[in-house]
């Protein structure tokens, strides 16, 4: 069955699930953007925090330095002089360190500070230590006066960079603070807009399923009101099957009907009309009804199908609606049955164990005037006539490979021999390979030619 | 009642007058004994022939600092003291910002005992009663 999609329906849809990804997808960019200036503050503290460790370290290597000098002046012990140069190149290599560490945050003022700090130590060194070493015993009261303001000056260099890391860290601590607070607003902001599209696509969904719903139990009222009902043949056994694809989808077009023409005539009548909705299943009782009447004039498949075809072009003036349509008349003395195909390829004979199929004798309806050819087949007691819609020959398997003619008529060929028993099996067979999901509407009439000697079914 | 009234009066002003006056912010009184000791690294003390030059010491960069130099003596830590008079944040320190007070005092023990100084407020401690 051909299906035509409500287009504004899906627009509608499209629109509303736009917008929630475009929703979805800020969000989760903004929330990554956050993340990463939040990691990129909590790196700048980590630094800040390390230099603030280094630092202390710092000041103790100078203390070290100091009083390995100190102890050297009082004891002349060179296990002192060994402690105050290792003091002195762990010095400068932490102070290296730092300002190399730090070196990313351009904090200017603190390398200026630690650079002088450095240099004054070295200075320090130059003044104070090393005349010291060289005349451990002339400790003069100058010297010491000299290392005071060293001390002294240092003292404030250091505090000066403690200060000035402190100012830093707790100016780094402000801003993750401060956007962890926009980050949370613009968050609630975010899930607030999200929310709302989703109650709002919630909201839209239902009225559609709720629409679809309405229509569907309209269309299926309807089909149910004019399907066929039950009509034994003398001498044959009917079976139909009817399988909609889908409870979500609407109820398509797909019609047969057997119909009894006089006492020994019978017409057979399977069609597949494109679109699904109210208007294709109001078009599926147009078809069963004016068909009828035709068939009661006419007995002659052929003339039938361009009569309808004719007032099928009058009635209907949708442009994207045509029928595919298989009449047959069934003489169920004689079983010969003539038939008449307009773009109907689902219609096959089975006798004894091979599957023929019936050709098609004209265009589909709806689209062109045409002549339709009458054909005429001479069953016999056992033929079996199957009359399927394309959910037979279309059905696809999980690979999505057609089902075709072929396949229909291998599965033929392997179902049961009563009408009703081909008729369930083919459903289970196609729901089988379609992996119980029927992508399309399956209509199925099946008439076995019991023969005159044998009892009804 | 009256004479009584003129009594309390007088005796309070007497006591208010030889008080030993407190120096505005300075939380310290002239007279006060202390012990100079300086940081825990470094603990001997600068003593300054005048405040100007303790607060210009403090202010100044390393090498206009030891220019000073000569009108300061180092004292060891423990050098007892008495206050004399002490002036509040008068020192502004180069680098930080934390104001310190200049304080006056005399030596009273050591090689400089009796001279009179200038230390910073953070040089002194109190001297323990015992």
């Amino acid at each position: 069955m051909r299906t035509l999609a409500p287009l504004p329906r899906i627009t509608g849809t499209l629109l509303l699930t736009a917008f929630l990804l475009v929703a979805l997808t800020i969000a989760v960019q903004g929330a990554f953007q956050t993340r990463a200036s939040i990691a990129d503050t909590f790196s700048h503290q980590s630094r800040i925090q390390a230099a603030q460790i280094a630092l202390e370290e710092l000041l103790r290597l100078q203390i070290v330095e100091e009083n390995a000098l100190r102890g050297y002046s009082l004891t002349h012990d060179a296990f002192y002089v060994d402690q105050y140069r290792a003091a002195a190149v762990a010095y400068d290599g932490m102070s290296r360190s730092i300002r190399a560490a730090l070196e990313p945050e351009r904090l200017a003022r603190i390398q200026q500070l630690l650079a002088e700090y450095a240099r004054i130590q070295n200075q320090w060194r130059d003044e104070v230590a090393t005349p010291l070493l060289r005349h451990p015993n002339e400790r003069l009261a100058e010297i010491d006066k000299r290392n005071k303001v060293f001390s002294d000056y240092e003292t404030r260099i250091v505090a000066a960079i403690r200060s000035e890391l402190e100012t830093s860290n707790a100016a780094f601590a402000r801003s993750t603070q401060a956007q962890l607070e926009r980050s949370s607003y613009v968050r609630a902001f975010w899930l607030l807009l999200f929310g709302l599209l989703a109650i709002l696509f919630n909201g839209y969904r239902s009225r559609l399923d709720r629409e679809l719903e309405e229509e569907r139990t309209t269309t299926e009222i309807l089909q149910r009101a004019f399907r066929s009902e039950s009509v034994p043949l003398p001498h044959c056994d009917v079976g139909t099957a009817y399988r909609s694809a889908s409870r979500g989808l609407a109820v398509g077009g797909d019609v047969f009907d057997v119909y009894r023409l006089s006492d020994t005539l019978a017409l057979l009548l399977i069609a597949d009309v494109s679109g699904k909705g109210v208007d294709a299943a109001v078009l599926t009782a147009f078809i069963k009804f004016t068909i009828r009447g035709m068939a009661l004039r006419h007995r002659e498949p052929g003339a039938i199908l361009a009569e309808f075809n004719a007032a099928f072009s009058l009635a209907v003036r949708n442009p994207y609606l045509f029928v595919s349509m298989f009449v047959g008349v069934l003489d169920t003395d004689s079983f010969d049955l003539r038939y008449a195909s307009a773009g109907h390829d689902s219609a096959f004979i089975r006798r004894c164990d091979s599957v023929q199929l019936l050709p098609v004798t004209g265009p589909v309806l709806g689209v062109m005037e045409e002549p339709f050819e009458t054909r005429s087949i001479a069953l016999q007691a056992g033929d079996t006539v199957v009359l399927a819609t394309d959910g037979l020959t279309e059905a696809r398997d999980r690979s999505g490979s057609l089902l075709h003619e072929s396949g229909a008529m291998r599965l033929i060929a392997g179902s049961p021999q009563g009408a009703q028993a081909l008729a369930d099996d083919l459903v289970v067979q196609v729901r089988r390979i379609a992996g119980n999901r029927l992508r399309d509407d399956l209509a199925i009439l099946v008439v076995r030619v019991n023969g005159a000697g044998e009892a009804d079914a | 009642m009256r004479n009584l009234r003129i009594a309390l009066l007088l005796a309070l002003c007497t006591v208010l007058a030889f008080a030993p006056p407190a120096l505005a912010q300075c939380n310290i009184h002239r007279g006060t004994r202390v012990v100079l000791y300086s940081q825990t690294d470094d603990p001997d003390v600068l003593v300054w022939d005048s405040r100007f030059r303790l607060r210009d010491y403090h202010a100044a960069s390393f090498d206009e600092a030891q220019q000073l130099l000569p009108h300061a003596w180092l004292v060891a830590p423990g050098t007892r003291a008495t206050v004399e008079t002490c002036v509040s944040d008068f020192v502004l320190p180069r680098l930080i910002n934390a104001p310190d007070n200049a304080v006056g005092i005399v030596i009273n023990t050591g090689p400089r005992r009796n001279q009179r100084g200038w230390v910073l407020g953070s040089d002194i401690r109190p001297r323990s009663p015992h």
